[in-house]
């Protein structure tokens, strides 16, 4: 995508010459070519090395919670990482009018390990083009087709576009099938009970605690993360079955109306652990129940934070 | 040997309007259940459910007001939309939802925690003891490890 990434360009360099914001958060390239990395604007000779292509893997609503709130941030959203950025801004991490979203229709983030799985490990060249990826593996170019790629979250993706970006660069791209995450979720019910169980244990307890999840997520803000809480203990904080057990419950839980199903969590799992699954069961509920959708609007408050008399029929006795 | 199921009792204890029946909860309740007493049931993160279970509890009580009635006005509002989704998301990955029972009391239901016990244990007696969700290591009060 050098085209897209030449308009990016362009665009953050206006915003910053223009002081409209005064840091633009995006991706820049790194020695390793699958693996572009987040990146800190706030002067133009640092956007030489801005990168935009289908391996920027983070979710940048991320680093939001990082800045004061008086910090005037641009940052570059895909589908769901605007809806994470409105979603913080219902719980008040930043204000609205310090932020400049530059949106971009997503066609979907690639999984490095489904590239590593058909090349190897030592990739040091990558280009895209439409639906045609090339990596050079070995010395040789080696051809594959974009949709073969794609992260398991993306092929699930039902709101590629941005959700109230300032800018969008590129056309919007038709809406995905909602419907695809909904039989997932109804597959999985259809196993039994112990078949569900044994599937939560052998991805759960493989978990080796290093909390790169809870990290990517931009939801994850917490200053202090239930499991580091020392007295009372809440879980245990070590690999045993029940302390990881417990982690991947109550972080999925703690997502409930508020994860945006963009899969950061487990891209950055270096156990390969699924973990979707869980926050997808929740945020499928939160449709269902209470017609919720994280990130849609930048003020409506998620079904837990907004309860109220009208569920008293719901009390059963 | 111990044969009875082990049961979690969450009570708000604004929730038991006679003083009898309180006075039964506080002192009287057979040694297979465990009570925690909490101001609210909006007090009961889902985080004390799990721990309960994977404390090896074999089933769960949480008892609360009716809406309208909570001492803190919306506690229990709160309390319902946040454990009916931790239900059916325990439920998703294995543990069976029954195995947790909500009782909402009323001012005349002098008497009701008594039977809703005693009918809920036999219940949990026929599910047997809980198999999902790992035991986790024993901690003392205040959460220091024994
Ligand atoms: S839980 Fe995972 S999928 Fe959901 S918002 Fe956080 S990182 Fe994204
Ligand atoms: S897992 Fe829960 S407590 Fe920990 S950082 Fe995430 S939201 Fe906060
Ligand atoms: S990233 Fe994976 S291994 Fe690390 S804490 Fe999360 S689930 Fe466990």
């Amino acid at each position: 995508m050098p085209e897209l990434t030449t308009e990016l360009r362009k665009n953050i360099e206006q915003l910053l010459t223009d002081q409209v914001v005064d840091v633009v958060i995006a991706f820049k390239k790194a020695d390793a070519p699958l693996r572009p990395q987040p990146a800190f604007f706030r002067n133009l000779e640092e956007l030489e090395d801005l990168e935009y292509n289908g391996l920027c893997q983070n979710n940048l609503a991320n680093y939001l919670t990082r800045y004061p709130h008086d910090t005037k941030i641009g940052i570059v959203v895909r589908g769901c990482e605007s809806r994470s950025v409105n979603a913080l801004i219902v719980e008040k991490q930043h204000p609205r009018e310090n932020l400049y979203m530059i949106g971009i229709p997503c066609q979907g983030i690639l999984d490095i390990r489904k590239i590593i799985k058909k090349t190897g490990e030592d990739v040091t060249g990558y280009s895209e083009d439409g639906d045609q990826v090339s990596v050079v593996y070995e010395g040789k170019e080696v051809n594959l087709q974009r949709s073969d790629l794609l992260h398991d979250s993306c092929l699930r993706c039902a709101h590629p576009n941005p959700v109230n970006a300032d800018v969008l660069l590129g056309e919007p791209l038709p809406d995905g099938d909602p419907t695809i995450v909904r039989l997932a979720i109804e597959e999985f019910e259809a196993l039994d009970r112990d078949e569900r169980y044994a599937w939560f244990q052998k991805e759960a307890e493989r978990c080796i605690r290093c909390y790169a999840c809870r990290e990517a997520c931009p939801m994850c803000y917490c200053t202090e993360c239930f499991v580091d809480h020392a007295t009372p203990r809440w879980t245990e904080s070590d690999i045993s079955q029940a302390g990881t057990q417990a982690w991947h419950i109550i972080r999925a839980f703690h997502q409930a109306g508020r994860c945006t199903s963009c899969g950061a969590c487990e891209r950055a799992c270096p156990m390969d652990i699924k973990m979707t699954y869980l926050t997808d069961k929740l945020n499928n509920d939160m449709l269902e129940v209470y017609q919720f959708e994280t990130g849609m609007d930048d003020n409506t408050q998620p079904p837990f934070a907004s309860f109220n008399l009208d569920d008293k029929n719901r009390f059963v006795i | 040997m111990e044969t009875r199921p082990k049961i979690a009792l969450f009570q708000c204890k604004w929730c038991l309007y006679s003083q009898p029946d309180q006075n039964w909860v506080d002192n009287d309740l057979p040694s297979s259940m465990y009570l925690v007493k909490l101001p609210c049931t909006g007090r009961i993160n889902p985080l004390y459910i799990l721990n309960a279970a994977q404390g090896g509890a074999d089933g769960i009580v949480i008892s609360g007001c009716l809406p309208e009635k909570c001492h803190y006005k919306e506690g229990n509002l709160s309390a319902l939309r946040q454990h009916e989704e931790f239900l059916n998301f325990l439920d998703y990955i294995g543990y069976e939802r029954s195995r947790v029972r909500f009782v909402w009391l009323d001012l005349q239901d002098r008497g009701r925690i008594q039977k809703e016990l005693a009918d809920f244990e036999a219940e949990i007696a026929k599910l047997g003891k809980a198999k999902v969700l790992a035991t986790r290591t024993n901690v003392s009060p205040g959460g220091q490890y024994a």
